[in-house]
């Protein structure tokens, strides 16, 4: 039992799902409908959007690098499915499919730049980003696309199953909430079932020792910013789906938040570590956070102090006991 | 870690500043008035070119507009200092930041170039501001609309685009004094909410509001896809009948929600008009004419001038009727 929870405290995971525990407990005390099935349905569905990325981004952190420019990638994946649609036509499907390849192109150019040119990543997707964007920008000057198909809005309504309400209204798992499920059992197949999954771990830990030992590491390289890329494609139509508009700035500016939340989930920014489950908790602290402000009816001007505060205390959390850790293992080392 | 992003957004902000270089030639012997909007390539600032561009026909002077790629106080400085340099006759813009623009607008003083703001009736420096709206009865008018279809009692929110944005704010003070008197049971569930301008967010705010107060009634959305995202979320909740939401909405967009009820109304003022009557104004006192009470612009109506500040009533209220007729 002692060894068991022992061994539990090393992980991240542990410890973010005590502070979420908490924190449902303290919001629902005050307000019973947040631990109801519908406003998970409803949360679950809203984060989609977020969750499919956050898995690209772990990837990326994963393998040591970070990349700016994949809401870049998502809004111009979005806007040309958008235009796909309008213009062509076809259907649900040939929409994610148009979106997994625009993204997995421009995620592919991202790799090739950093991998082949060896342009520090942030640099590299940064300035992709900005290329990305401006050029839709410039050639969409900006116009939204709102008359999307029926078909596009049937699709989001589907529920994999529908709960009627005693009010006559009705609340379900949304079709949505699954290709974000989908999109992480995929995450976790490739991380820890594959040899390419290994080796974005082994070239995020140490890069020159993983090419010592003979992994592909241009392969794997190109794979984690085509794989965000992918992601991204699918994650704008995602959105498109969610709200029904597609407005060319609307991504824009996010990226930073899905970052945070993957690294809130135990993912480091120096490569290495991290996992499919902690950046889904991660994701999941951060909204219950901000669903449990309105919930427990907290003033809107609290709610970026409140947000900044609780990724402070886990951040802070899980970095003291990273530090002691290392203590441990520096005085192991000692002894030895 | 945290040097690399701050050196990585340094250079990511070098980047866009250096695009912004492009401005049109100035024909001799004309006036040249440039019009300078917070951010350039969405729908709101597109609309206001085309006013800017139908003032430079209808007037016959040289007229374009430009703005930075995103709302940042500092490019629009740039681009003004920029404008002052080439010695453009007037120099209109809808300010992202009125304190960051007086030391230019100093400068343009001292060459003579003339300066007309939108949306920012306190700024210094200016010659005169423009309002399409009157800010205190504009307020007023959402109550009122909202009253008439939520009836004069039940809980309501309200949203902004950001609890620093200067008129979505004022707006909001102005209203709450009104309804106070004019409507004292109606029962604001929470603060003013920061949502307004992004729709997935409003969305699930709506969401959570209608989880926390399943008896309320009614929405007064600031920012153009604000209302859009509390429309959508009442759809889907199936409540359409007992929320009823008002908001400043573009026409186009909002046809859809407007024609299935989920959005009630809509008020605004058409960008169009407000780039046109700048352009407009700007004409006038270079040809060394005074903006007088009762001056009637063309197309938009007589001008109330209160010192520097000229007021236009011209805001539209947008409905299931009339919502696909504006052309924007």
């Amino acid at each position: 039992m002692e060894i068991a929870l022992r061994k539990l405290a090393r992980y991240t995971e542990t410890y973010l799902v005590i502070i979420i525990a908490f924190l449902s407990i303290l919001i629902a005390a005050k307000n019973p409908s947040f631990l109801t099935l519908e406003n998970m349905f409803d949360l679950l569905k809203s984060y989609s959007f977020f969750g499919v990325m956050s898995i690209g981004v772990l990837m990326v952190l994963i393998s040591g690098g970070i990349d700016i420019s994949f809401a870049a990638v998502a809004t111009v994946a979005e806007y040309l499915v958008a235009l796909f649609m309008m213009r062509i036509g076809g259907n649900i499907f040939s929409a994610f499919a148009v979106a997994a390849l625009v993204g997995s192109v421009l995620g592919y150019i991202n790799g090739l730049l950093v991998n082949r040119f060896r342009i520090p990543p942030i640099i590299a997707t940064i300035a992709t980003m900005n290329a990305y964007y401006g050029l839709l920008i410039f050639a969409t000057g900006g116009k939204w696309i709102y008359d999307l198909p029926i078909w596009f809005s049937d699709f989001a309504e589907i529920q994999l199953f529908t709960i009627h309400t005693a009010n006559d209204s009705t609340y379900g798992l949304s079709i949505i909430t699954m290709i974000w499920f989908a999109v992480m059992v995929a995450g976790i197949l490739i991380l820890r079932f594959t040899m390419l999954g290994r080796s974005i771990y082994a070239i995020g830990g140490d890069r020159k020792s993983a090419l010592r030992v003979g992994l592909n590491v241009r392969r794997a390289e190109e794979f984690v910013y085509s794989f965000m890329g992918l992601l991204a494609g699918i994650a704008g139509v995602i959105q498109a789906l969610l709200v029904q508009t597609v407005a060319p700035n609307s991504i824009v500016g996010k990226e930073l938040n899905i970052i945070a939340a993957v690294v809130l989930g135990g993912a480091s920014l120096t490569g290495g570590k991290g996992s499919v489950f902690g950046a889904f908790l991660g994701l999941v602290l951060l909204a219950i956070v901000k669903n449990g402000m309105t919930l427990m009816a907290i003033p809107p001007v609290w709610y970026e102090f409140f947000v900044g505060c609780v990724i402070l205390l886990s951040v802070g959390i899980t970095s003291y006991k990273g530090k002691l850790e290392k203590r441990r293992t520096a005085t192991i080392l000692v002894k030895a | 870690m945290m040097k690399k992003v701050l050196a990585g957004l340094v250079l990511a902000a070098g980047i866009f500043g250096l695009t912004q270089g492009a401005f049109a030639q100035a024909a001799k012997g004309k006036y040249e008035i440039a019009t300078v909007v917070k951010i350039t390539g969405i729908p709101w600032f597109n609309r206001l070119e085309v006013g800017v561009k139908k003032a430079g026909v209808d007037l016959g002077i040289n007229t374009y507009q430009l703005g930075p790629s995103d709302a940042d106080p500092a490019q629009q400085v740039k681009m003004v200092e920029d404008l002052i340099n080439k010695g453009v006759s007037a120099i209109c813009i809808t300010p992202n930041d009125a304190k960051a623009l007086e030391p230019a607008f100093a400068k343009a003083k001292a060459k003579g170039i003339i300066v007309i703001t939108h949306e920012s009736p306190d700024q210094r420096g200016k010659d005169y501001d423009i309002e399409m709206i009157d800010n205190v009865k504009f307020a007023r008018h959402f109550w009122d609309e909202l009253v008439k279809s939520m009836g004069t009692s039940g809980k309501y929110a309200i949203f902004v685009g950001g609890l620093t944005v200067p008129l979505h704010n004022l707006w909001a003070d102005e209203g709450l004094k009104y309804a106070k008197e004019k409507y004292p049971n109606l029962k604001l569930v929470s603060d003013r909410i920061p949502c307004g301008e992004d729709q997935e967010l409003s969305k699930q705010t709506m969401l959570e509001l209608l989880k926390t107060y399943p008896d309320i009634k009614g929405v007064i959305g600031f920012g153009s896809l604000g209302p859009l995202g509390a429309a959508q979320a009442i759809k889907e909740k199936g409540k359409v009948a007992q929320v009823s939401i008002v908001g400043t909405v573009l026409p186009a967009p909002a046809a859809k929600y407007l024609s299935d009820g989920s959005l009630r109304s809509g008020i605004l003022w058409d960008p169009k008009d407000a780039g046109y009557a700048m352009t407009w104004v700007a004409k006038q006192l270079l040809d060394g004419k005074k903006i007088t009470n009762g001056m009637e612009i063309p197309g938009l109506g007589k001008v109330t001038v209160e010192g520097d500040v000229i007021k236009v009533d011209a805001w539209i209220d947008i409905t299931k009727a009339n919502a696909s007729s504006f052309g924007f």
